[in-house]
């Protein structure tokens, strides 16, 4: 079963991810490729994450297909006007890659090459409505292809940055351009995440589109601090950088914080899948999946 | 068919035109910079951004915050600074203009990059400003209300 017919028939999904290297070696997406394969439903594809230059994701993504696992891209507004992006999505349309997640993108200043200009031509609310159009079989300009894609449009959604009802304005205007599921930000905090999805199950917008909520294992207590201290807009509940801390096996704690959040998230009305990302540990993705379908 | 997702340059801008445009771009200036911080992007939606314009974003965006605002409210890119659309969404709570933040705002057409809105506007390129909101909440729910009827 795809990705697209599991979001149709309203079934429980699991997303993976894998950051391409820093190098032409696809070697690399291949062995990643092995941690996911069977466990999860579709794998995300980052494009240049953090703004670091990094193997193509529709390049990685074709990859994966021959892998046989099937892939979300990710498209982002820093690097591309609406001509490579209309473009590039009409190339991954060809290569037999459906799944696409509109970002807007990370600023360049965090990345390698902070000299660079940034695009932004859309943002990711655009992209969305972008891809919409493509999908009804028009491009940007009006002019109708002979063959439209059938993309299954993704979007990101961050309930822990500030203001909070903004964010809800933000994902009501992605549902409206078109989006059909949505993956959130790591979840470190459930009392805002429920939050957040009380008040999304509240406005009804939970039949309109899956959301995927994001599940970060670490393998330290570091980790933690960084991402509380360096990546904007995350928030991390106190209590878990402290059992980070003084767990015997940190990694082993890891583990089972991530199987313990999917359980609680997996529980909450409107949550429709879960999203793993683990950045830099990809080997503990089965483990996880497994625990976590278990119990 | 394809909606308006991006706003034409009909009728197109002719070289006189331009000209033109200058001269008024001078009197909105006086106007729109030192009060809004406008950055001339000939496409203005300061109406339906509780004037507050949001092209002084870093990224440019034209619906909404990207995902790193900080807990205070601080610009990913400048932390000293505050996110333009914490501030734009604090005002429209303020001026009871929330309903506005609703609507999807188009891609920009950089034609109109450095023309005079005004002018813009009174050829009909782009949507006149809304001056006035009544019934705030209302609108809101009417216009989820709507929206989620629509596509049922």
């Amino acid at each position: 079963m795809t990705f697209k017919e599991k979001l149709e028939s309203k079934q429980f999904v699991w997303c993976g991810e894998i950051g391409p290297p820093q190098s032409c070696n696809g070697d690399a997406i291949r062995n990643k490729a092995k941690y996911f394969k069977g466990f999860v439903d579709a794998v995300n594809i980052t494009d240049n994450q953090t703004a670091i230059a990094r193997l193509s994701s529709i390049a990685s993504a074709k990859i994966l297909l021959d892998e046989g696992v099937e892939p979300i891209i990710q498209m982002t507004c820093r690097d591309r006007n609406r001509l490579a992006i209309q473009s590039d999505l009409l190339g991954a349309a060809a290569l037999g890659i459906q799944n696409v997640l509109c970002l807007t993108g990370d600023y360049q200043k965090f990345g390698d090459n902070p000299e660079a200009r940034g695009v932004f031509d859309l943002d990711s609310i655009q992209l969305v409505a972008t891809v919409a159009q493509m999908n009804s079989g028009f491009l940007l300009s009006g002019t109708e292809m002979k063959k439209a894609p059938e993309f299954v449009i993704g979007a990101a959604a961050n309930p822990f940055a500030e203001p909070f009802e903004m964010r809800l304005i933000r994902l009501y205007k992605k549902i409206n351009a078109g989006a059909h599921f949505v993956q959130t930000q790591p979840v470190f905090d459930l009392e805002i995440f429920s939050r957040w999805m009380d008040r999304i199950v509240a406005m009804g917008l939970h039949e309109k589109i899956a959301i995927i909520a994001g599940v970060m294992p670490v393998k330290s207590a570091k980790a933690l601090l960084y991402m509380k201290e360096q990546v904007p807009g995350v928030k991390i509940n106190a209590e878990y950088i402290d059992r980070m801390s003084q767990a015997g096996d940190p990694k082993e704690e890891g583990v089972k914080m991530a199987v313990e959040i999917i359980q609680t998230v997996k529980k909450i009305t409107g949550v429709r899948g879960i999203h793993l990302m683990p950045v830099m540990w990809e080997s503990i993705a089965p483990t996880i999946v497994q625990e976590a379908k278990l119990t | 068919m394809p909606n308006d997702l991006v706003s034409l340059c009909k009728p197109p801008i002719s070289a006189r035109e331009r000209k033109f445009s200058r001269f008024f771009l001078f009197f909105e200036d006086l106007i729109k910079v030192p009060l809004f911080g406008c950055q001339h992007c000939g496409e203005c939606i300061l109406s339906s951004t509780a004037f507050i314009c949001c092209q002084r974003c870093p990224k440019r965006l034209r619906n909404g915050p990207c995902g790193g605002t900080g807990e205070d409210g601080s610009c990913e890119v400048y932390p000293e600074r505050k996110c333009v659309w914490y501030r734009i969404y604090f005002r429209s709570r303020r001026l009871h203009r929330i309903s506005l933040l609703y609507k999807l705002n188009k891609i920009h057409n950089w034609n109109l990059e450095g023309t005079s809105a005004w002018l813009n506007v009174f050829k009909k390129r782009i949507d006149a400003p809304i001056w006035l909101v009544r019934n705030d909440k209302q609108r809101v729910k009417d216009r989820i209300a709507d929206d989620l009827q629509r596509e049922a």
